[in-house]
């Protein structure tokens, strides 16, 4: 998967979860999913959660601690879908 | 230091489902989980030892200026409920942070301080002008608007909270 499709995928993921709709349809690597998206940060465990349920992957406890922006979680995905 | 949060159990049922498979073991330790099990009121625990995370982190956060979603290392313990709500400890690293919350109407407010003793100095500001910092904290203007003064914003649902240390 290239990182648009994935970056596109993970779009479809935190919408749910989005207040901000103008940040979100803007929505790219710097989106900073708090600042930017306006989620609430309870809701980060459900886009993590979405994430392994998405891609199939495990997200360690010390990859979910980076996780706030589009870009981290882009890098997380990515080095979890290559070991497989 | 202050830290503060609140939850809002209403709007949490719209925007979280606590009982979904993997949810409290991202977010709470073995003992916090045994807790909330335990509890009678599970829904109630896993919202006030959020909201003690969350106030606890905001200290966290300003004090190091380190940015990162932490829930596991912030560790709640010494709970204890007496006739306004709920004392506790939050742990994180070095630091101990101590807490205070009050259930009311369901919402849950948390506050956090550093010390233990400081709890009766906390004052809640009522429309409250508040301006950010380049790293995103909050102020209110001071003394004759000429000093700013630091204060902890949590807002949640139906309730919208400013407190600030006098």
């Amino acid at each position: 998967m290239n990182k648009e499709d994935l970056i596109a995928k993970l779009k479809v993921i935190v919408k749910p979860y989005t207040t901000n709709t103008v940040a979100y349809d803007n929505l790219n690597e710097n989106t900073d999913f708090i600042n930017d998206l306006n989620i609430n940060s309870a809701n980060l465990v459900d886009i993590v959660l979405d994430i392994e349920e998405a891609f199939d992957i495990v997200i360690e406890n010390a990859d979910m601690e980076r996780m706030l922006d589009v870009k981290t979680a882009v890098e997380i995905i990515e080095t979890k879908l290559a070991a497989k | 230091m202050i830290g503060n949060d609140v939850v809002d159990i209403i709007q949490s049922r719209k925007e979280s489902n606590w009982q979904r498979r993997g949810f409290l073991d991202k977010l709470f330790t073995i003992s916090e989980q045994q807790l909330i099990n335990h509890h009678p009121d599970p829904e109630t625990m896993v919202w006030l030892l959020w909201s003690m995370k969350e106030s606890a982190y905001k200290i966290y956060n300003r004090q190091t200026g380190i940015r990162a979603f932490i829930p596991l290392q912030l560790e709640c313990c010494k709970i204890s409920q007496n006739d306004k709500g709920f004392t506790g400890e939050v742990h994180c690293k070095r630091f101990i942070f101590y807490t205070e919350s009050e259930i009311l109407e369901d919402i849950i407010h948390t506050k956090a301080l550093c010390s233990k003793g400081l709890f009766n100095k906390i004052t809640e500001v009522k429309n409250a002008a508040v301006v950010k910092d380049i790293s995103g904290f909050p102020y209110i203007y001071g003394h004759q608007n000429k000093t700013l003064e630091p204060v902890s914003v949590s807002h949640h649902g139906r309730c919208h909270k400013v407190v600030k240390l006098l």
